[in-house]
């Protein structure tokens, strides 16, 4: 009986509302089309804008700086002129008049060189042949030629010039600040996260603390720590008066140079990897550790058997993070030695900044390509074969 | 408390703790000492720059002064300049509304769509992605090898995509999931920017938007979008499913469900995301040194201008690096635990 | 070996957890700390192990006070409610981790895993890793990795509480056969009562921190010390009947009725278990009421009776025909009665 007074009164709405119809445009129809369209293609209309501003910001720039570094630049007649000149910007960075920049001055192998180059190579092999032998995928083994490659040939400019007494070029310098760097950081970051997981009073304050130096704007703290160098007005001046090298500019000489703009990027990032860390180390499963103690193991056995295992995969992320930026390093040498002594410590953003300062930008494009080339390959190796290793119980 | 005397030997007594929440005598003055020696390893050259910013340039020069009123005497001269003669409010609004638009922009779209790449799937056709950068080549040649007029030339090419998408994307179905667009907006973070910064300087050249703050605040955003997508899609990830799809059987909008259900639930680290953007374009300093000039010059630039012909003027750069970090330490000391989980999760499922 | 806790009071802060406990359990006895949530079980079981410190009071373990010793130096092994196995390691080298730590060697140790792993049947799983067993298996893996140094006692805090019904009853006969085999001082936490009632020697109920009673099973079901234990064990709980006692006789708005006792309280509390009433005529009964619900069981059936404001729960046999409202009286033998006083809880004689 319900059931009818319902269909009786639908039929009664249905005339009801076809007499409305006539009278009234049916807006709220279109309304509701427009809602109901909306709502289908929700998912691409929030994709869109984020979508749209890194192909506007980054894909086209992408393709713009690959024709840029394909071209000479020339300005000319109140407007600029640029001629297509195929791969010589890459090729002179490799082979031609700015090896010395890119690359580094060589000198010729000696015994020592020819050992430690057949080493890595006998390695780099193993592990490829290891990798065909089991699981073999093609996209896998070609990742991994690529990688190995890459490897081989940085460790060859590293023998040819670091090595066997040549001098090292800005992508040198550039790997250099990265991989000591981050490794620095990285232990740095542990240790203190490690201390301050103890049972000690006033973590927060530690915390808040420590956190600071990635909060001041990366120039200033190039300048903080050109002031801090400075060995005649620094504060340190009465320590190297005492140590007799008050006289001795730490700029002029290579390694100094750039221990200098390694110390001021650790002091600035080792806060990161401190943070994140500590939050991992913190959230370590409690049960395990009073397992642990009850068994019986020692502080260094319950950080091998669980503090470790435990924080793997976020220190993997977080070093992958770190590399990523770290590549792109500029203010620190650009301020402290403006990339000097010599090019000792020009890392590769700075060599491509210099470059288009001197109005050689298709040079400059060229240089940016293959930072983000080493970049990239580097980056996703590192995720591929480290990350992913340490999620491997996840 | 009745805790008997300690009566084990020195050894077990100096090293090995009484219970498991308390450290041992030797290991906790190590830990204490240790973490006091680094505190003193971050605040010096902050301190060093507060006192520096109280010198003059005679006092700088003749070596170094380390305690106000102990050793020389403060003046507030640098400050005077640069709060009140110098034209520093201009750069610090600046940088204050770069800094808060980009990150605001860059957190809305970048959640937006890292929510549509975890709720929703996606099939993107190859064939579109290489019509797309086939066309994008061609508009550069066209623009500067033939000297195509750049609108028509744009123009001409989104016809051309449309058309391209609907024959050859009919043949050929390859396509890439979610995963891939993920990851495609994330490693834009490995691009360089000095591999971007110039033609981004042409294109607002032609636009004439150089030099302004929409310039900047662009592509700040276009910049930390990656880091956006990545921490918070994590977040998304980790929201139960239940709570949007009762909403949506209730007959709420995708749209409607994501701002009144998705974003409040993941908000602790949606703040730790804000606060990591934040810090990034507050700081920002490359893309700040290309594409702006005197208009909207940012606090980073004028430190950097601070260092003259002369040689730096320590004083004025010190005043300036001092006032545009006390408010980020003001935030952050609030945020502070909100950011380490933010990150951790993030960092986690990466 | 034999564990005594002896005063043993814990707080939080301002919060007192544990108020005043004393245990003393024999050496090869299975005790269960027995208790709701908060009632002091667990963080009285972490402080025999040593993850938690004492305020004040001692523990024993023999003739040793380990009260402020590690719990490495204390000769225990603990099962965990979550298992606690360490998920990048396999089985044999999470059954192991107790004797590798102590730098035995690896022949012995071998031996040893392959012996504990035979007896809680895992010698084929060895190899496995945590994440690929299932529940079950895990909470052998822990129980294993607790039996191979053959401590001198075993806690157990809810090992069975992750394992599904069917699993659990399998379980708990496994757990006291071992038990009895080996013949190692248990001490398990629960709030499990069945748990409590089937593995325990004994029974130490907990409310809020206080014991209530220390007792044998049958001893606390038969003749519980307060209203609190006698509430807490026994299901369906026992019937409570407010009145008062006067020279033994037991009046309440229900009804009233003579008891073995000759007391006089003005503020005494009457209780009844289900199984020991029987349903008859009003006249003929204890007191009387009426139906208000009944409820099939299987094997018998439980009768909810409103007797003046009161709810009386009889057990019946199966085929119990009475309709709601019906007007039914409640016999019980008089020796199945237990009294109470009803403001400090405390059993009459």
């Amino acid at each position: 009986m319900p059931y009818l007074s319902v269909n009786h009164s639908a039929f009664c709405n249905t005339g009801r509302y076809m007499a409305v119809n006539v009278s009234i445009p049916n807006e709220t129809d279109r309304r509701e089309r427009v809602a109901q369209w909306v709502d289908r293609h929700s998912g691409r209309i929030m994709v869109l804008p984020a979508v749209l501003i890194l192909l506007a910001f980054a894909i086209f720039p992408l393709i713009a700086s690959a024709y840029l570094s394909l071209s000479r630049f020339a300005l000319a007649a109140g407007s600029f002129k640029l001629t297509f000149i195929g791969f010589y910007n890459y090729t002179r960075l490799f082979l031609g008049v700015q090896q010395y920049h890119f690359l580094g001055t060589f000198k010729p192998f000696g015994p020592l060189e020819w050992t430690l180059l057949a080493g890595v190579m006998l390695l780099l092999a193993a592990w490829l042949s290891r990798y065909a032998l089991t699981g073999f995928t093609p996209l896998g083994f070609a990742g991994r030629l690529i990688t190995a490659g890459l490897i081989g040939a940085v460790w060859f400019v590293v023998l040819a010039t670091a090595v066997a007494g040549g001098i090292p070029g800005t992508l040198l310098n550039t790997l250099l600040y990265v991989f000591v760097g981050v490794f620095v950081q990285f232990v740095l970051g542990l240790a203190l996260a490690l201390l301050c997981a103890q049972p000690i009073r006033s973590r927060s304050w530690f915390r808040v603390i420590f956190f600071i130096p990635v909060m001041v704007t990366p120039v200033g703290v190039a300048y903080i720590f050109r002031m801090l160098a400075d060995m005649q007005k620094g504060p340190f001046a009465p320590l190297s008066h005492f140590l007799g090298v008050s006289q001795w500019s730490w700029a002029t000489e290579a390694w100094s140079a750039r221990l200098m703009v390694l110390i001021g990027d650790t002091w600035q990032w080792t806060p990161f990897m401190f943070i994140v860390l500590l939050a991992a180390v913190e959230n370590q499963p409690r049960d395990q550790l009073e397992a642990a103690h009850l068994d019986g193991a020692g502080p260094f056995q319950i950080f091998k058997d669980i503090t470790w295992p435990t924080i793997a995969p976020v220190a993997a992320t977080v070093v992958l993070i770190r590399l990523i930026e770290a590549f792109k390093i500029i203010d620190m040498p650009n301020v402290l030695t403006a990339g000097g002594p010599g090019l000792a410590t020009e890392s590769l953003t700075l060599h491509s900044f210099i470059s288009w300062r001197t109005q050689d930008l298709g040079g400059s494009a060229a240089v940016g390509y293959l930072l983000l080339f080493v970049s990239t390959i580097t980056c996703v190796s590192f995720f591929n074969f480290v990350v992913r290793y340490t999620r491997r119980y996840q | 408390m009745n805790t008997p005397p300690d009566t084990r030997p020195l050894m077990r007594r100096l090293f090995e703790r009484r219970s498991l929440d308390t450290l041992a005598p030797v290991p906790k003055f190590a830990t204490y000492a240790i973490l006091l020696a680094w505190t003193f390893v971050v605040l010096f050259p902050l301190y060093w720059v507060l006192v520096t910013s109280l010198k003059i340039q005679i006092q700088v020069d003749a070596g170094p002064y380390y305690i106000p009123f102990v050793d020389f005497t403060p003046h507030l001269d640098a400050w005077n300049f640069m709060l009140f003669q110098n034209n520093t409010l201009w750069p610090y609004m600046n940088s204050i509304i770069v800094a808060l638009t980009s990150t605001i922009l860059a957190l809305l779209f970048g959640s937006m769509a890292a929510y549509a790449l975890v709720r929703i799937r996606f099939q993107v056709k190859l064939a579109a992605i290489i019509a797309f950068i086939v066309l994008v080549i061609g508009v550069i040649v066209a623009v500067v090898e033939f000297a195509v007029p750049w609108q028509v030339a744009i123009l001409a090419a989104i016809v051309l995509f449309f058309l391209a998408l609907t024959s050859i994307g009919r043949r050929f179905k390859a396509a890439l999931g979610n995963n891939d667009i993920e990851f495609w907006m994330i490693s834009n973070r490995i691009m360089p920017p000095i591999v971007a910064v110039l033609p981004i300087y042409v294109m607002f050249q032609h636009l004439k938007l150089l030099d302004t703050q929409i310039a900047l605040i662009s592509t700040y955003t276009a910049v930390n979008l990656p880091i956006v997508v990545w921490l918070t899609r994590d977040f998304f990830a980790g929201i139960p499913l239940d709570l949007e799809e009762s909403a949506e059987i209730d007959g709420a909008s995708k749209f409607r469900v994501f701002f009144t259900i998705a974003l409040p639930l993941v908000r602790s680290g949606l703040a730790a995301t804000f606060m990591l953007v934040l810090i990034l374009a507050w700081n920002e300093y490359l893309l700040a040194l290309f594409l702006s000039n005197a208009n909207a010059q940012t606090m980073p630039v004028l430190v950097s201008a601070q260092n003259t012909t002369r040689g730096p003027q320590w004083w004025y750069m010190s005043v300036l690096i001092v006032i545009m970090i006390v408010p980020v330490i003001v935030i952050a000391a609030f945020l502070q635990k909100h950011i380490a989980r933010g990150l951790l999760i993030g960092a986690v499922k990466g | 070996m034999q564990v005594t806790l002896k005063n043993i009071h814990k707080s939080f802060g301002a919060v007192d957890v544990v108020k005043g406990l004393d245990l003393d359990v024999k050496d090869g006895e299975f005790l269960v700390l027995l208790g709701a949530s908060g009632s002091g079980k667990t963080t009285a079981l972490r402080m025999i192990a040593g993850l938690e410190t004492v305020t004040s009071g001692t523990i024993q373990i023999g003739e040793r006070d380990v009260t402020n010793i590690l719990p490495k130096y204390r000769d225990i092994a603990m099962v965990f409610q979550s298992y606690a196995l360490y998920p990048h390691k396999t089985v044999f080298a999470n059954i192991a981790y107790p004797l590798t730590v102590r730098k035995h060697p690896r022949a012995e140790i071998e031996a040893a895993v392959k012996d504990v792993a035979r007896q809680v049947q895992l010698d084929t799983l060895l190899e496995r890793y945590p994440r690929q067993l299932s529940g079950g298996q895990r909470q052998r893996v822990a129980l294993a990795r607790a039996i191979i140094r053959r401590p001198a006692a075993f806690l157990m805090d809810e090992p069975l509480s992750n394992l599904d019904a069917k699993l659990r009853g399998y379980m708990r006969a496994e757990l006291k056969h071992m038990q009895h085999e080996l013949g190692i001082t248990t001490i398990y936490v629960t709030h499990d009562q069945v748990e409590a009632m089937t593995l325990a020697h004994r029974v130490a109920l907990l409310d809020k921190g206080v014991l209530q009673q220390l007792d044998t099973p049958a001893t606390i079901y038969n003749a519980p010390a307060n209203l609190f234990v006698a509430g807490f064990i026994g299901s369906p709980p026992m019937n409570f009947l407010q009145g008062e006692l006067i020279d033994g006789g037991f009046s309440s708005a229900a009804g009233s009725f003579g008891t073995r006792s000759r007391a006089t309280n003005p503020h005494a509390v009457a209780g009844i278990r289900p199984e020991d009433c029987r349903v008859t005529t009003p006249e003929l009964g204890k007191f009387a009421g009426e139906v208000f619900a009944t409820e099939l069981i299987g094997d018998h059936a439980l009768v909810t009776c409103r007797c003046s404001g009161s709810n009386v729960t009889v057990k019946v046999e199966k085929d119990f025909q009475r309709g709601i409202d019906e007007k039914i009286g409640i016999g019980f033998d008089e020796k199945a009665l237990h009294l109470f006083d009803s403001q400090s809880g405390s059993r009459l004689a």
